[in-house]
């Protein structure tokens, strides 16, 4: 049994380490020479109907096949140790591998019905994975993701069916011609709620905390670089059609709220995977609305840098939450830098990249975003938002880094904790490199030119500042001595909203499913139960039964009726022959 | 009758559940052992106050204020412990019962051959364990 683990998982490790060299030479060649391959297969062609399987490869999708190939291949290593107590094991593995088949497959389509495969199989294989540990919990998350994910792929089926008004499902041919019809009005409104359910805004972000209930290699993979950027990808690919839309507006409303929500629930939540996730959320709200301003490059480029530094933090969680024995309440944790060094290396270096501490990876996608913000005059709301979002960044990231690495010790007894399993440690290195150096490697690759920007010397300092307040709220937040209840019952209801999402979980789950299920209650119990068992099952018994009880008296012998049968009958031979 | 109560608590075991979890309340709030032990201390000393209180309505009526006040002080976010009901590792890793062995195919049952010979001789063994600690099961308790 050890032996089929040992094999599948340094199988597909370097199968697909493999691969991501493989794109990346492809990519360099690629854009340095500024070409863009179609491969086209022909599968059925008849009288003039013809169904051509095609594959896109530019240099957009080469680099982000790459990105996806390393984290995964990253991740499966990571995940022999990690799971190595699975009896399943080689279920995790496969799944894991078909997961990023879909996401290759949605990567390289140029036309939708591929993209709908990769889409659908993208949500299908999450909820899989969601639920792997099989508790009620991981039920409940993966019903949760399952459905979110599910209104996308309606949506996505309802495109193909108005995108057949064209003739073909290639969008990729028909930019200049889809741009100003009527029927990209309903198109760009149904891709944009897609990409929307798939990368977790507004109405439909309560599936991506609870799904943190699938195990940390999922949620590295899965929730933090991959599934949850589809949506922006298709978004990216559709740019040029959906760029002057009126939805557009609407989805940058929608991403800068999410961002702002998933930000402050961030500071009030206390479950370690959930503090991530809702750190992915507001990353996926950042490129949401960065895309929907018109830059979709940069929002390209903030997605590969945010896989790295993201998916490493998710896997150095991984390691502490092996360490405590499944604990993942932070609450429980304190002091632990002194005792897992190279692990809490990984975590703060992530986690400053996440912050954009000048020079990190995370920098240089994060600062690009907010100077182009401030540059192009945009709403005050939006500017507002944007650096409230940057600081309640900084300021989580701090409250976390506080309470896992630096308060005192806290455990309730001595553990032994190490972070010598070398196999999780080598796999975090290589991220680990990545994430330091991929913001300035790609910045050099994608952006030819760099953005010409002239801002005021305040303004251009502004990162900074919110940045060094929020960590200050951070470090006060976490590190607060004795504090009474009372105080924090002052604003027991406001913290209450704020910790809970908004209460947006609870209006998409109980809000939504109640009326229906309340109506279905009445109806089981007055008809299901009640008429139509008095008019079908249990009364046409009973009436049966009532009747063979009637007629029982009859067989029985019973002598008062034998005589009055009797006598009827004598009566009835009396009348008819003597009347 | 509709329901029939389980049990009946008695109310020392109602005050004693109560202040359990107002404690595992104050918990979740500091989480700081030495804040958090100032704080049990101190909701200790508010249920001393009223713990020799012999007029069983007094006592049941700080017995209501408290389960209300908790309820309206409980934290949206409990600490749990992971592998308890309500953690993030609950019932994760299920053990089999043990009936499920009887099951297995002739096959399967080869492969730990050392372990079947003794299985029936150790069954028996349990059930003298059982009878001799807790004594017969009652004829009634056997048939629904």
């Amino acid at each position: 049994m050890l032996k089929n683990n040992n094999l599948i998982c340094f199988n597909s490790f370097f199968f697909l380490f493999f691969f991501m060299l493989i794109n990346f030479f492809f990519f360099v060649y690629f854009i340095m020479n500024g070409l863009s391959v179609f491969f086209e297969w022909e599968i059925i062609s008849f009288n003039s109907m013809s169904i051509v399987m095609s594959i896109l490869l530019d240099w957009m999708s080469l680099l982000f096949m790459m990105f996806v190939s390393l984290i995964s291949s990253v991740v499966i290593f990571y995940s022999k140790s990690y799971m190595n107590s699975e009896l399943n094991l080689n279920r995790f593995i496969i799944l894991v591998l078909m997961f990023v088949f879909s996401m290759v497959l949605l990567i390289i389509s140029p036309n939708l019905i591929s993209i709908l495969l990769g889409w659908d199989g993208l949500g299908l294989i999450s909820y899989c994975l969601v639920i792997y540990y099989q508790n009620l919990k991981s039920y409940n998350a993966g019903m949760l993701t399952a459905l979110s994910n599910r209104i996308g792929d309606v949506m996505i089926l309802m495109v193909i069916c108005w995108v057949m008004n064209y003739g073909s499902w290639n969008y990729i041919f028909y930019f200049d011609f889809m741009k100003n019809d009527y029927v990209m009005f309903i198109i760009s409104f149904m891709i944009i709620i897609a990409a929307m359910t798939k990368s977790a805004q507004i109405p439909f972000s309560s599936w991506l905390p609870a799904a943190m209930a699938a195990p940390t290699p999922v949620s590295a993979l899965v929730h933090s670089s991959t599934l949850v950027t589809a949506g922006v990808y298709l978004l990216i690919r559709f740019n040029y059609l959906l760029i002057d839309m009126f939805f557009f507006k609407v989805l940058l409303f929608l991403s800068i709220l999410t961002m702002f929500m998933s930000g402050i629930s961030a500071n009030y939540e206390f479950d370690l995977k959930k503090i991530i996730a809702l750190s992915t959320l507001s990353q996926l709200g950042l490129m949401m609305s960065i895309l929907s301003l018109g830059f979709p490059d940069i929002a390209f480029f903030h997605l590969l840098t945010h896989a790295m530094f993201k998916a490493l933090l998710f896997m150095c969680a991984g390691v502490i939450i092996h360490m405590m024995n499944d604990i993942q309440d932070v609450r429980y944790m304190g002091g632990l830098s002194l005792y897992i060094p190279l692990t809490s290396l990984c975590l703060n270096i992530s986690n400053l990249s996440l912050c954009g501490i000048p020079f990190l990876s995370g920098f240089y996608s994060k600062d690009l975003i907010l100077e182009m913000v401030s540059f192009n005059s945009f709403n005050l709301m939006v500017f507002i938002l944007f650096y409230l979002s940057t600081g309640l960044t900084v300021f989580y990231t701090f409250r976390l880094i506080m309470y896992v690495m630096i308060n005192d010790f806290n455990l309730m007894m001595i553990y032994n904790l190490y972070d010598e399993d070398y196999i999780m440690l080598n796999s975090m290195f290589v991220l680990l490199f990545m994430s330091l150096l991929s913001g300035s490697f790609l910045s050099w690759f994608i952006f030819s030119y760099p953005y010409m920007i002239y801002l005021p010397f305040n303004l251009k300092l502004m990162v900074i500042y919110v940045s060094i307040l929020g960590s200050i709220l951070g470090f006060m937040v976490s590190n607060m001595g004795i504090y009474s209840l009372n105080k924090l019952l002052l604003s027991y209801n406001l913290s209450s909203f704020l910790c809970l999402m908004w209460f947006m979980p609870n209006l998409s789950t109980y809000g939504l499913s109640y009326i229906y299920l309340n109506f279905s209650q009445i109806l089981f119990k007055n008809i299901d139960m009640g008429w139509s068992e008095i008019y079908s099952g249990k009364g046409i018994f009973n009436i049966l039964k009532n009747y063979s009880v009637f007629y029982n008296i009859y067989q029985m012998n019973n002598f008062k009726i034998y005589l009055f049968s009797f006598i009827l009958w004598f009566m009835i031979l009396f009348i008819f022959f003597f009347i | 009758m509709a329901q029939i109560p389980l049990g009946v608590k008695t109310h020392a075991q109602k005050v004693c559940s109560l202040y359990k979890r107002a404690l595992r309340n104050l918990e979740a709030y500091y989480d700081r052992r030495h804040v958090y032990r100032y704080q049990a201390v101190l909701l200790r000393e508010r249920f001393d106050k009223h713990a020799k209180e012999t007029n069983m309505i007094k006592a049941n009526e700080f017995l209501k204020e408290g389960e209300e006040e908790l309820f309206l002080k409980q934290h949206p976010i409990p600490k749990y412990f992971a592998t308890s009901p309500g953690g993030v590792a609950h019932e994760r890793v299920v053990t089999p019962p043990d009936w499920v062995l009887d099951y297995w195919h002739p096959l399967e049952k080869a492969q730990y051959p050392e372990y079947f010979k003794k299985r029936e001789q150790r069954k028996k063994e349990f059930v003298a364990m059982w009878e001799k600690e807790y004594g017969k099961p009652d004829e009634k308790d056997k048939h629904h």
